[in-house]
């Protein structure tokens, strides 16, 4: 092969890649976006766990079986999701509907018209205890909530001769047995990238000592941090804070709940959702209790995050996303998310069947005797100062005898994100 | 004699314990990936592993990883030829022909580069919406294109520089125009250089996240990256499962730098010397 030769073929090799790269850019084009077929209600979801992904994915085929309107769903990773909110709903042809949950961002995007009206589906959920309602609005349907409470394993408890306490002297006095054992009493999991299970102490001393009301007025802007209402609800923490985890804001949420499971912390503050983490011949071995009363004068407040969707405003489909989000909001379609479920979530529906283990049975009944639910530190206040409170707990945790400095430093935190 | 040995010894020592530590995360990720959830559950990731599987590659690739990764060939092998046969032109231009202001404009595209990509996220997603492409793959070749094509300009203008003007002129003589010189001589001369910039620019395409995220928004057309940290749940991931996709996912670079190695190698050099 002669030189020219050698050239020409490289040329015709190279004008023959430019071709073949030019062809494929076109049809990658033509396999675009997910085409949004008339008829077809499209759904943003957050749900990436594996188990939520299952469970969506149900509740859509349960909708789509039935013939009427036709949904499809779209996981994003839940960070994605969180970040690219603003900009799925601003853009010129949004998704139509989206997994999310009821809080003062979605009044924020209610307020600037980005959300569609959805009042007409609420007149179908004539069943549903006012409470819902008024955290929905008129743009949210629940369709899920969860529990919070003190997550431990029932042979280790039998193992080590304890019982789940009632008051905050039964508990302190648990802390101290379980130290005796050579057992760490309390995990916390607020290292990596969880810091915001320390909130959820947070709120439950917050709503266990001064209550929900003044929790809620002190997360919309209406009390300070550094009033000395909050600073005693961190006088009995401090109290516990010799039986918390010392690795507590090193290691992240999940191996938190390895450390539990396998008996080295004694138990969790933490959500249901705690259950994915498990093993699954685990599962059958948990139990948990509620966080002590404080002072019993004070009505009993839980925490219960409530999950649902909500719809564009720009939506063209909005015949077929009322009909998802009236099926959604049935007993059926509960129950037919909760089974491909892992399990641990309740239905809204009042009627709507749950699992039906005694850990679920336990949790629904556990919410149903406190006389005000609280959502979680984010979503009763925003995702904007949620960081805020994060920083001075996890401070806290490493330093407490530096507690005046880091709630005036919280205090000026919290006002430059209600300011801006 | 023996002193040379003892110090060869300590080199050898420090070197191996530096390597060991270097492949630690990669072993780490590798054990990861073979274990079972139950395992990571109960046991925690630091553990020993006490389960071996390949359920987690399972998992990930019926999990949207084969989509993935289809996706992401689709948005990378068009964009590494677009984007190097585009630039080749431009440096060709720059650097063989006297255009005016040829020193601002390579300084203007190799700005272009150094602009952190952060700040024009939200215009290139609005831009992308106004265009109608918006949460298509072209959408991202396109912006792939243009944000590899300053430096990949400025890498092969300084190379095509170095050539010897004996060799164009030489051309010219024999009666070669400015388009068969350049397909004839100088891409052909160039290809060292443009084998080591395709590897380099298929590792950043298919590793890239940012703009994925910027103009895609449908599980559908996410490429591997994307679809990678959709893996993680908002409370749990499951962390085999994870761990199995990002060796799934290393897979292709690490084959596509396997067989240019040879062309990288020598492209640097050749590069550093003239």
């Amino acid at each position: 092969m002669d030189r020219r030769h050698f050239l020409r073929v490289t040329a015709a090799a190279g004008a023959g890649l430019l071709v073949s790269g030019t062809a494929s850019c076109a049809t990658s084009a033509s396999s675009g976006p997910v085409t949004q077929a008339a008829g077809t209600a499209t759904i943003q979801s957050n749900l990436s766990a594996p188990a939520a992904k299952a469970a969506i994915d149900a509740l859509v085929k349960a909708f789509n079986d039935k013939k009427g309107a036709q949904a499809s769903v779209n996981t994003v990773a839940s960070e994605t999701f969180r970040t690219q909110l603003p900009s799925y709903l601003t853009s010129a042809n949004p998704p139509d509907l989206f997994t999310w949950y009821p809080g003062a961002l979605l009044k924020g995007y209610e307020e600037k018209g980005l959300l569609l009206d959805i009042s007409d589906v609420w007149q179908t959920m004539g069943d549903y205890p006012q409470s819902f309602k008024t955290l929905s609005g008129k743009v949210f349907v629940p369709t899920t909530y969860y529990w919070w409470g003190f997550f431990y394993r029932k042979s280790n408890f039998a193992k080590w001769g304890v019982t789940p306490p009632k008051t905050w002297t039964e508990f302190v006095e648990l802390c101290k047995t379980l130290q005796g054992k050579g057992v760490i009493p309390l995990g916390m999991g607020a290292g990596s990238d969880s810091p915001w299970t320390a909130s959820s102490w947070f709120d439950y001393f917050n709503i266990r000592v001064n209550g929900a009301g003044f929790h809620r007025e002190l997360l919309a802007g209406k009390q300070k941090f550094d009033d000395p209402k909050v600073k005693a609800i961190f006088t009995p923490w401090r109290e516990v804070l010799p039986y918390t985890d010392p690795n507590g804001t090193a290691i992240g949420f999940q191996e938190a709940t390895t450390a539990m499971l396998q008996g080295r912390t004694g138990m969790l503050l933490t959500g249901a959702f705690f259950a994915d983490a498990a093993p699954k011949d685990a599962i059958d071995d948990i139990d948990f209790f509620r966080f002590p009363i404080i002072d019993p004068n004070v009505p009993l407040a839980e925490e219960g995050p409530t999950d649902g969707f909500f719809a564009s405003a720009k939506s063209p489909h909005v015949k077929e996303l009322k009909e998802f989000l009236t099926y959604a909001a049935t007993a059926e379609g509960q129950e037919a998310y909760i089974k491909a479920s892992s399990g641990t979530v309740l239905p809204t529906h009042p009627n709507a069947k749950d699992s039906g283990t005694p850990l679920v049975t336990k949790g629904r009944q556990h919410l149903k005797e406190a006389a005000e639910i609280t959502q979680f530190f984010n979503r009763d206040s925003s995702d904007a100062l949620q960081p805020t409170a994060d920083a001075a707990l996890v401070k806290f945790l490493q330093q407490p005898d530096q507690l005046d400095t880091i709630l005036t430093t919280w205090q000026k935190a919290a006002e430059q994100v209600w300011s801006s | 004699m023996s002193g040379s040995t003892s110090s060869g010894r300590v080199f050898h020592a420090v070197a191996g314990t530096i390597s060991v530590l270097w492949l630690l995360p990669i072993v780490a990720v590798l054990v990861t990936a073979v274990r079972s959830f139950d395992d990571i559950a109960a046991n925690g990731l630091a553990s020993l592993p006490q389960s071996f599987t390949f359920a987690g590659f399972a998992d990930a690739w019926t999990n949207g990883g084969a989509g993935a990764m289809w996706n992401s060939v689709l948005v990378t092998v068009p964009t590494v030829f677009l984007s190097l046969a585009l630039s080749a032109a431009a440096a060709y231009a720059l650097s063989r022909f006297e255009i005016p202001g040829r020193r601002s404009i390579i300084l203007l595209m190799l700005a272009g580069n150094l602009l952190p990509p952060q700040i024009l996220l939200v215009p290139v997603s609005k831009l992308t919406e106004l265009l109608g492409i918006y949460d298509t793959l072209f959408a991202l070749i396109v912006v792939q294109v243009g944000f590899g094509l300053g430096f990949y300009t400025f890498v092969l203008q300084g190379f095509m520089r170095a050539m010897p003007n004996e060799v164009q002129e030489a051309a010219t003589i024999d009666g070669a125009g400015p388009v068969q010189i350049f397909w004839r001589i100088v891409l052909p001369m160039t290809r060292p250089a443009l084998a080591a910039l395709a590897a380099l620019a298929f590792t950043w395409i298919f590793n890239d996240l940012l703009w994925a995220i910027t103009v895609l928004r449908s599980s559908a057309v996410m490429p591997v990256t994307p679809a990678l940290l959709a893996l993680q749940g908002q409370y749990v991931s499951n962390w085999n499962v994870i761990a199995a996709g990002s060796v799934i996912a290393a897979i292709p670079t690490v084959a596509v730098f396997l067989r240019f190695q040879r062309h990288f190698i020598s492209g640097l050099a050749v590069g550093a010397v003239k």
